[in-house]
């Protein structure tokens, strides 16, 4: 490891410590109404958190990250701006976010041994790894009013014919910023900063009322 | 005509009402019935109810003069409760629902026995137009005072008092192309796009789609046209690329073909938004559309013509008289006179005779009209007058009868004798004004035509005008126009069509005759002494005010709009603005397009605030930036303070023995001396934090900052000011030294996001050869200050990291765990104690911060808020940007001239600054400690201070208070505050005269109050 900058496994070991994600509070204050419990009719919009992940970004040239990322990770940068490459199993993504910029979304296990191995391999290029996955979160956001729940939060064109599968945007999100992306077919995913999560939270239960809005719970993600 | 009977001007058929289901509602106190597909207009006409306003100035007793958006006197106050009051609704645009309840907005102190009338007929000769600019202007001081006399009287409609228990919201549109206006051109210009495979929005403000369709006599392929828009309006259903929005006002038209639509999404259901399958649901919802192309198919306004007494009950539209009879199965009247310029309004005679009640005749100014539907009049029996106009209304409460006579257009003179027709009703039609108000928002002025006699807009690129709204008015011709601006816009967006004839629907041909130019018809008397001609029936506006006012040398039409208040308000001149100009050129002896228009602006018709608002409101209203640890302060019962957006823990109040809680000067005095004594912990995590990276990292600070960065070493913290290039201080913070090339910058709270855009801004624009990078880590990391004689005690067991005086000295970082979570720990002090700050993953703050009050029982560990923060750092003299400093404070002038590399190789930001005159001169405010004499006073922060009390007043003010604490180390009040030359006035007296008369007397310090030398932070 290069000594000129200061690289160390920040993450606890969630077996012995207790690990808070950025919407623990909102849970707890604001509930967590179940699919279908609203109203008693399936809801049309279900959210929930995708808590702990690893979000590192990245800022260098694109040709070197692009050559470490294929070699350490096996998925390159995506080729054009606003938009982002996700691995075959749909655990690790890299998105566009400015012309030096990129959002890295790993395992959270993973994070601090990608950084290292990355940064073994970039050597002396002058890039910068950051580590960010406390500062934010990531919301799944599925169901056929999705885009309608999106309408009434983002100025962005949300129309699944014009945001396809595959793109990704930093906007407005109400009064705050968020970044937005669709990954797949079924869901858009928000990433949102930490100190604001619980005003997006809220946000997203309010836009979502008359579309019977629910929230999943996390273990039922991690059984998917 | 008697209110008893039940709806007594309802035809036993016809129209789109639905007969079958009563609906009551209440107006001004009385209750009637409709039935659904009513709006309150129409049933009001069908119960008989003419007078449903009085008049803005003039108290007259007012009717229905229209049948939609651009009905001037039916606006009324809506709303059964308090709650759900809303003001300025045009009854043409309510859809009746069972149990409203509306009253009239004018008329106090009701409109049928209005005292106001007795001053509008007495007073009205001495109510010229500027009347209340000239009467209320002296003394200013009056004008409140008669302004809510005049509102009262005038009644503009009022606010509800209490809280409206609606929800309203947004949504954000896009779309390849938006039509505004579902008549015939908006149907055929969607249906053009959607066929092409366009995303398509179709809005149309109406209840029901279909404009003019609606109630015209034509046919469509032989049919009534209501089968063609039935199934144009299914087959525009099944696009999935189409967005069909009835009840929907296009009311703003914004740059960039941004279009802001108000659709009313349940006001037709009730007066309160009933909830749907247990969600609330929005009574309205502001839909923000972005477009590419633009068709505005929003038709034309009938004008009525000018003529004497055309205000009273009983004069209406010639084609709201045609809308009510067919639409909604109502004659507004017994006995009709039609006045008009042209072919078209004909059919309200002839829709009149079917309905079963008497025309008493057709005057028409032409001397020979020769239309289909002329022909069709005299064949069916009636009575048509040439060449000759209906000059003056006569009845009081509602018309009696209508004075004809011969005249000439030309001359604008009465050429025959006067006949006397007894009537009921006068419906009148001078022609069709394009509804260019859309066009007009783009910036976009009209243009003059005379081939239709009415203004056309001009457009901006991407917008298209299509059918009534730039003058083509034969239905066939509308359809065939409305296919072409459709194809003619999404063509233009790349996107193929093909354009068929035959998918046209065939429209029976039809021949009209030219219409002839009339807009105030000539009265025996002159204009200025004939009984009132009214052209803006909203703002009481005549045609002897204009003419007055050009009389007065008003010649600019903004400026006779602005004196006469013609086209103000809701009403923004839809049916007067025409008639208004062509008064105003006539007594100017020049043509309307050398007269020129008025500008609309927006919004077409009101826009209730709540839409405008949206959800951006209550809970809602601003985002809540909250720490890791929010949960454990609120648990805590802290109170809490703004600082931007963020919610940080004030002060904690415990309770006291008695059970009651702590004042806020308990609170934070107890703090205080626990931090001073014992240890206190603060919530630090909203400070702003910057990882930055490069091999040019350390040269970058160099520039940003004043002081130097050249020999920090990895592990150790320096404390840095940033000053903007004028020079001034606009932030300050620690930096700590990760590694060579990795500096880790705290920012204020307030600054994060600024700071990193400064940041980014001198790399990107000025020094982009610098290899670094920023990326800003505030919320990733969590921080906590521990701090207090104690700390040390208290974290030693609790981390594996040396805390050693010598191993770990004053302004060092190291790396560890605490409560088993891996740490940067920081030894840095905001508080002139022995400091520890902690920083660790957001994810494990909650975890660290309870493993640190479980070990801090013993050490009687005490939460602190930011007031206690700043009155122990203001002990210490830290100052706080944007407190202390305002954007006029050098880093001299905060006597830091420790932390100012002036030798530094590279000349960093604001250097340059700091060696001009006004920045080197003595006689600078400079930051001082200030002792009051009486050591219980705290002096008010913001409070001027001056070196001679007894100086005459204005005295020279030579600084202020900046900040100001009560010090329970020292018990006294103690204060930071800049004065003229303070620096070389230490020990001097100044003196703070206060509001109250008391003059505070202090003594100039240093404004290090406690401890001086800074032992404390090192031990």
């Amino acid at each position: 490891m290069s000594n000129t900058v200061h690289v160390y496994d920040a993450r606890a070991d969630h077996a012995t410590v207790t690990a808070e994600s950025p919407l623990a509070y909102s849970f707890q204050r604001s509930g967590m109404p179940a699919p279908g419990e609203a109203s008693g009719e399936e809801s049309r919009a279900v959210i929930g958190e995708r808590a702990f992940l690893g979000h590192l970004i990245l800022r260098g040239g694109a040709i070197v990250l692009d050559e470490a990322l294929r070699e350490v990770l096996g998925i390159g940068l995506p080729g054009r701006p606003n938009s982002l490459t996700v691995d075959a199993d749909g655990q690790r993504s890299v998105q566009w976010l400015s012309p030096d910029e990129w959002l890295l979304i790993v395992p959270g296990d993973e994070t601090f041994g990608l950084e290292t191995r990355l940064r073994a391999h970039l050597g002396g290029s002058h890039v910068a790894i950051v580590d960010v996955s406390a500062g934010q979160t990531l919301i799944e956001l599925s169901g056929e009013a999705a885009h309608e729940v999106l309408m009434k939060s983002t100025v962005y064109d949300v129309d699944p014919h014009a945001f396809t599968v595959g793109k990704g945007v930093t906007t407005l999100f109400a009064k705050t910023s968020v970044i937005l992306r669709r990954p797949d077919e079924s869901r858009w995913e928000l990433i949102v900063r930490r100190s604001f999560a619980d005003y997006v939270y809220r946000w997203l239960l309010d836009a979502g009322a008359e579309y019977g809005i629910g929230v999943v719970r996390e273990d039922r993600h991690e059984s998917q | 005509m008697s209110q008893t009977a039940a709806q007594p001007n309802r035809l036993a058929q016809g129209g789109q009402v639905d007969r079958t289901q009563a609906l009551t509602f209440t107006f001004n106190g009385h209750s009637y019935t409709g039935h659904p597909g009513d709006t309150l207009a129409s049933a009001l006409l069908a119960n008989g109810v003419d007078l449903v306003n009085r008049s803005f100035k003039y108290s007259r007793p007012r009717g229905i003069v229209a049948a939609g958006a651009e009905e001037p006197n039916a606006v009324v106050q809506l709303g059964a409760t308090e709650a759900t009051q809303v003001p300025n609704v045009r009854a043409t645009q309510q859809a009746l629902y069972d149990g409203l309840v509306a009253s009239s907005t004018n008329g106090w102190p009701d409109v049928q026995r209005d005292i106001m009338r007795w001053v509008g007929k007495l007073g009205s000769p001495f109510m010229p137009p500027g009347f209340y600019y000239k009467t209320f202007m002296a003394p200013a001081s009056m004008w409140m005072t008669y302004e809510k006399y005049i509102r009262k009287t005038a009644g503009l409609g009022r606010s509800p008092t209490q809280p409206d228990p609606d929800i309203y919201d947004h949504m954000h549109r896009h779309c390849d192309l938006l039509v505004v206006g579902a008549g015939p051109a908006g149907l055929s210009a969607a249906l053009t796009a959607a066929r092409a495979g366009a995303r398509v929005i179709l809005c149309d403000e109406q209840e029901t789609m279909g404009g003019s369709l609606l109630d015209t006599r034509e046919t469509l392929d032989d049919r009534p046209a209501a089968h063609w828009l039935q199934a144009t309006l299914a087959a525009l259903a099944e696009y999935d690329n189409v967005t069909l929005l009835p009840r929907t006002t296009a009311h703003g038209y914004h740059d960039h073909h941004f279009v802001t639509l108000h659709e009313r999404r349940t006001e037709h259901l009730g007066d309160s938004a009933p909830s749907r399958a247990g969600h609330r649901q929005s009574r309205s919802r502001l839909h923000r559309v972005r477009a590419g192309q633009v068709v505005l198919a929003t038709g034309a306004h009938e004008r009525p013509l000018v003529y004497a007494n055309n205000d009273v009950p009983g004069n209406l539209l010639a084609g709201a008289v045609s809308t009510y009879i067919r639409r909604y199965g109502v004659v507004p009247g017994r006995k009709l006179v039609l006045s008009t310029s042209n072919d078209h309004a004909y059919r309200a005679a002839l829709d009149w005779q079917e309905a079963g009640r008497e025309v008493a005749a057709i005057v028409d100014a032409r001397t020979a009209p020769e239309g289909d539907l002329v022909a069709q009049a005299k064949a069916a029996g009636i009575r048509v007058i040439t060449g000759s106009a209906v000059i003056e209304a006569k009845g009081a409460q509602r018309v009696s009868s209508a004075r004809v006579a011969a005249i000439d257009v030309d001359a604008f003179t009465v050429t025959g004798k006067v006949e006397t027709l007894e009537c009921d009703t006068i419906a009148s039609s001078g022609g069709y004004s394009p509804v260019i108000h859309l066009a007009s928002h783009t910036g976009a002025r009209p243009v003059w035509s005379d081939d239709i006699i009415g203004f056309v807009p001009t457009t901006v690129a991407g917008v298209t005008a299509a059918g009534g709204a730039h003058g083509v008015y034969p239905l066939g011709e509308v359809l065939a126009d409305g296919v072409e601006a459709g194809a003619n816009a999404v063509t233009a967006l790349g996107f193929a069509t093909t354009v068929n004839d035959a998918d046209l629907p065939r429209v029976a041909p039809r021949h009209e005759g030219p219409a002839c130019a009339l807009f105030q018809v000539p009265h025996e008397k002159a204009t200025l002494r004939a009984p009132k001609q009214f052209v803006d029936l909203q703002n009481d506006v005549t045609a002897a005010a204009i003419e007055v006012a050009t009389l007065e040398g008003f010649e600019s039409i903004e400026h006779v709009k602005r004196y006469t208040a013609m086209g103000f308000g809701t009403d923004q001149g839809k049916l007067g603005n025409i008639n208004g100009m062509a008064v105003a050129a006539r007594c100017l002896g020049q043509s309307i397009p050398e007269t020129g228009t008025t500008v609309f602006r927006p919004n077409y018709t009101p826009v209730t605030f709540g839409a405008v608002v949206g959800r951006h409101c209550r809970e809602l209203f601003d985002p809540e930036r909250y720490t890791p640890m929010q949960a454990w302060h609120v648990a805590q019962g802290a109170e809490f303070e703004d600082v931007g957006q963020w919610k940080r823990p004030w002060y904690y109040p415990r309770k006291r023995a008695g059970g009651e809680l702590e004042t806020m000067a308990e609170a934070v005095a107890r703090e205080c001396r626990a931090v001073r004594e014992g240890v206190g912990i603060l919530d630090a995590s909203t400070l702003g934090k910057i990882d930055i990276q490069g091999p040019d990292a350390r040269e970058f600070l160099g520039r940003i900052y004043t002081n130097k960065w050249q020999k920090l070493a990895p592990g150790r913290v320096r404390y840095g000011l940033m000053c903007g290039d004028d020079g001034m201080v606009m932030d300050d913070g620690t930096t700590s030294c990760l590694a060579e090339n990795h500096f880790l910058m705290t920012t204020t709270t307030g600054n994060a996001a600024p700071v990193l855009e400064w940041l980014e801004l001198w790399h990107q624009t000025e020094w982009p050869e610098l290899d670094v990078y920023f990326t800003s880590v505030t919320d990733h990391w969590a921080t906590m200050t521990v701090t207090g004689p104690e700390a040390r005690k208290l974290l030693t067991d609790m981390t594996d990291i040396d805390l050693d005086r010598e191993a770990f000295k004053f302004m060092d970082w190291r790396e560890g765990h605490v409560a088993g979570v891996p740490a940067r720990v920081f030894r840095i002090s905001f508080t002139g104690e022995l400091a520890f700050e902690i920083n660790v993953q957001a994810h494990y703050a909650m975890h660290v911060w309870e493993a640190l009050f479980e070990r801090g029982k013993h050490f009687d560990l005490t939460p602190y808020g930011t007031e206690t923060m700043h009155v122990l750092r203001a002990e210490k003299g830290f100052i706080i940007v944007g407190q202390d400093t305002d954007g006029s404070v050098t880093p001299e002038d905060l006597g830091m001239h420790w932390a100012i590399g002036y030798d530094k190789p590279f000349p960093w930001i604001g250097k340059r600054a700091l060696t001009r005159s006004d920045t080197r001169r003595e006689n600078r405010k400079q930051l001082v400690g200030l002792r009051p004499k009486d050591p219980s006073v705290v002096l008010e922060e913001g409070a001027q201070i001056v070196f001679d009390p007894n100086h005459a007043i204005p005295m020279p003010m030579v600084g202020h208070v900046t900040s100001s604490y009560y010090s329970p180390t020292l018990e006294s009040g103690f204060a930071l505050a800049v004065v003229k030359g303070g620096h070389q006035r230490m020990g001097e007296s100044v003196y703070l005269p206060m509001a109250d008369g008391r003059i505070h007397e202090a003594d100039i310090v240093g404004t290090q109050f406690v401890d001086p030398q800074g032992e404390r932070q090192h031990v």
